[in-house]
């Protein structure tokens, strides 16, 4: 019995270790996940802090830099069920909409008016998304039927 | 076509179903005749299934455009070797192909079985017909492949042009080769939970198959990494997307399961944690496929919920529920009086090496679902990205490493101080020295050193294993000694091939460290003729060239590269417009070399100004990776090749039904 306590205590010590690191790990870099509206609601609470923020590019605002490598645009709040599977809503104002501002990545391929993105970035206070990087819905495979 | 593909599959889930009630009423009842028709039933379901790929592949490659499927992911213009690729290139077509190997795989199972374990393949046969059943109904009722589009439209959707890559080509065909074969062993391990037949048969018979799947699992993520080198142009290959953790969780959990049944083999030791393991392999199989079709996670890979979601949850959970019961039912019975004695035992460096394989998978399963648990807990979606991933798999790889170098060489049951010293002493030596000289060279990061001595500590005790068994059968037969390593892994291929593989993952973990410690990236914007450097090389910008064909457009820059003032390469890094879903592609250019990778992207045109910018990455050693991959397929090829001795074994196993009734009653049921 006490060979049997001596590896009990050896392996919890071992699963004890990866819990250890796991929490650690989560407390240091894990970030809020939000949509555009729910950053919106809770801007100044969330100022100055890295996010990942879901939300749809607009049209027309777009401004493609290609010798600074500079991406600016605006993103706002996706409508309901369209897209952001999984994302629920928290308190969403409407018609919210964000700048976002990139520097220093290539314009993702797949980036453009009207698709999902991910931004992961900095909430500067004035509002403005400071993007570390911005991730675009890419391969896509297994896409919902569209209504054609 | 199409209709011929839709009976087809319709058939395959109705005969699936009776092949089912054969072999379970045919097992019970003792009924030879079932048993046979049951496994023709099996052949049928295959042939069915293997007639509606066919049906498939042809209407993708006749651009027949009545077809939904067809029409969303080919065109006219797409390359032939695009519409034959397309089959996986959505979701109907994968899971067809998911299925397919599966029937495939049973047909094969039922063949190999005809006269083998009479006890428990029926049931195993039983178990992968149910597995199929879940795929051919969603086949035929959810997500169907052969449905009809009203109206014929002119011109196909075409295929994304991200998966027009060689690499997509065989990528998802290894994977799902990978996760579906890990269901052989799964259904013998269920088959034997069943029937209560607990001896280690259902290992021994599928072990093959957990190494095939093993294999293809390794290529499969390497494919898929490789992918993303080349065609994401971001420099790297592995984001911890849940995607990719998808893919890498079952790899680690197979890995352990691997390791643990040669001590159920060995010492008969490990009997519920193996039953347990090869759950969690298939349970994390059907994860994977979920997560990838139901949106649940946000991944870069799949935004959009596809409705699948559900029923693969559903049918995740019913597995998980029936496997896990039938496993409490039998623990009594799995019980064996060898217990571990020392810590300083090969048994425990694998008890050790299991813990820390399925830690690694616990934390990348907890870091892909945080989001979920953190929304369910706390209302707020909390992710955590590669620095988490990072953060907590690092210390556990160097963990992995420093077991992988003493478990295969330190003794079974208990080791002396004197056997330890004998075979460590000198690996030992090898590897401080290894972590001296990185000093001394400038590496300063505590990490990079211990790795690289660790490193240096596995290929040292591999040298000596070799050179350990090479100076025996030099001893007993005159040969050289390259004959004497090749007959050494010849004729203990199990043995050596797992050494071979461990070199390989030796060679991609210094890759991987290299690759995230020093990778040198420089962007820059230049006119024709202007140069820049990074690293040892000067690049210069030749100019750009357009090229037009009528499925693509490419704007193709040219680089030259100068070492020490000799050119040495010209690069042609590429913009690609696709035209139908017009879209643009990076084509990146990658000049690649033992010593490092310079990756050359064209990230910008500024048709006003004819200024181009580029992103280069310098990234060192990258190359072992790819490199260290494929030796681990290697020995994993050595490992499988098929052996006399133990054919022998294994046929003198489970042909004598009198030597299997005496294992299992020399086996305690109990205390």
């Amino acid at each position: 019995m006490p060979k049997k306590l001596r590896f009990a205590i050896g392996a919890g010590l071992m699963v004890a270790a990866v819990a250890y690191l796991i929490v650690t790990a989560v407390r240091n870099t894990a970030e809020y996940y939000l949509t555009v509206g729910e950053v919106k609601a809770r801007q100044t609470e969330l100022s100055g802090q890295m996010l990942r923020v879901a939300g749809r590019v607009d049209a027309g605002t777009i401004a493609w830099d290609p010798s600074t490598l500079t991406l600016k645009f605006a993103m706002s709040q996706p409508p309901p069920d369209a897209s952001g599977a999984g994302l629920k809503p928290v308190a969403v104002s409407a018609g919210a909409n964000f700048t976002v501002i990139c520097r220093g990545q290539p314009k993702p391929d797949m980036f453009a008016p009207g698709r999902d993105v991910i931004v992961e970035g900095l909430l500067t206070p004035a509002g403005v998304i400071e993007a570390r990087q911005v991730l675009t819905s890419c391969p896509s495979k297994y896409a919902p039927k569209q209504p054609k | 076509m199409p209709l011929i593909g839709q009976l087809a599959l319709a058939l395959a889930l109705i005969i699936a179903f009776y092949s089912i009630v054969a072999n379970v009423i045919g097992a019970r009842r003792g009924i030879p005749t079932l048993i046979v028709s049951a496994r023709h039933a099996v052949w049928a379901v295959c042939a069915m299934v293997t007639v509606a790929m066919g049906a498939l592949w042809t209407s993708l490659l006749q651009s027949d455009f009545s077809l939904e499927y067809v029409s969303s992911y080919t065109s006219f213009t797409l390359p032939t070797f695009y519409k034959v690729t397309a089959l996986w290139g959505g979701q109907q077509g994968s899971l067809l192909l998911w299925t397919w190997l599966l029937t495939v795989f049973t047909a094969i199972v039922a063949f190999q079985n005809r006269r083998r374990n009479p006890e428990i393949a029926p049931y195993a046969l039983a178990v992968l017909a149910g597995v199929a059943i879940f795929f051919l109904a969603m086949l035929n009722f959810v997500t169907r492949p052969f449905d009809m589009l009203s109206a014929i439209p002119a011109e196909g959707q075409d295929l994304n042009p991200l998966l027009q890559n060689y690499w997509m080509a065989i990528h998802p065909p290894s994977l799902y080769t990978g996760y579906v074969s890990a269901s052989v062993p799964f259904a013998f391990g269920a088959a034997a939970l069943i029937t209560g037949r607990l001896d280690d048969s259902w290992i021994r018979s599928t072990r093959r198959w957990a190494i095939f799947s093993w294999f293809f699992l390794t290529l499969g993520n390497l494919f898929g990494a490789r992918w993303a080198y080349e065609v994401l142009g971001w420099g790297g290959y592995w984001a911890w997307d849940p995607v990719e953790n998808a893919a890498f969780m079952p790899w680690l959990v197979m890995t352990a399961y691997l390791h643990s049944i040669m001590i159920q083999e060995r010492k008969d030791m490990l009997k519920v944690w193996n039953l347990a393991l090869i759950g969690m392999a298939f349970g994390l199989t059907l994860f994977g496929t979920f997560l990838t079709r139901s949106g649940v996670i946000s991944s870069v890979h799949s935004f959009t919920a596809s409705g699948l979601g559900p029923y693969f949850l559903t049918f995740l959970l019913v597995v998980c529920v029936l496997y896990s019961g039938l496993l409490i039912a039998r623990v009594k019975s799995l019980r064996t009086p060898a217990e571990f004695e020392s810590y300083l035992s090969r048994e425990a460096a694998f008890l050790f090496n299991n813990l820390v394989l399925v830690g690694i998978a616990f934390a990348v399963f907890w870091g892909t679902l945080f989001p979920v648990l953190s929304e369910a807990v706390r209302g707020v979606k909390i992710t955590v990205g590669p620095p988490f991933f990072d953060k907590v798999n690092a210390p556990l790889a160097l963990a992995l490493i420093f077991l992988m170098g003493v478990g295969p060489l330190i003794a079974w049951r208990r080791s002396s101080l004197d056997n330890l010293r004998r075979t460590f002493t000198a690996p030992a030596i090898l590897g401080i020295v290894a972590g001296l000289c990185a000093f001394l060279a400038g590496l300063h990061q505590w990490y990079v050193l211990s790795a690289l001595s660790l490193a240096a500590f596995v290929l040292g005790t591999v040298v000596a294993e070799f050179r350990r068994g090479v100076s025996a059968r030099r001893h007993m037969v005159s040969e050289s000694a390259p004959k004497a390593v090749v007959n050494l892994i010849a004729k203990n291929n199990r043995r050596y091939g797992g050494y071979v593989i461990h070199v390989g993952v030796i060679l991609a973990f210094v890759g991987i460290v290299a690759s995230s410690f020093f990778r040198v990236e420089v962007k820059k914007s230049v006119k024709e003729g202007g140069s820049f450097y990074i690293g040892p090389y000067e690049l210069v910008y030749l100019g750009l060239t357009t090229r037009e064909t009528p499925h693509l457009e490419s704007a193709i820059a040219r680089v030259e590269v100068f070492r020490a003032g000799k050119p040495i390469a010209v690069m042609a890094p590429a913009k690609l417009f696709y035209k139908r879903p017009q879209q643009p592609a990076t084509e990146v250019a990658i000049r690649s070399t033992p010593a490092s990778d310079l990756y050359l992207v064209l990230a910008g045109i500024d048709d006003n100004t004819g200024m181009v910018t580029f992103q280069v990455f310098l990234t060192p050693l990258v190359f072992w990776l790819w490199a260290g991959g494929l030796i681990m397929a290697l020995g994993t090829v050595i490992v499988m090749w098929p052996n006399v001795r133990e054919r022998a074994a294994i046929g003198a196993a489970v042909r004598a039904p009198a030597a299997l009734e005496f294992d299992a009653q020399t086996v305690p049921g109990g205390e």
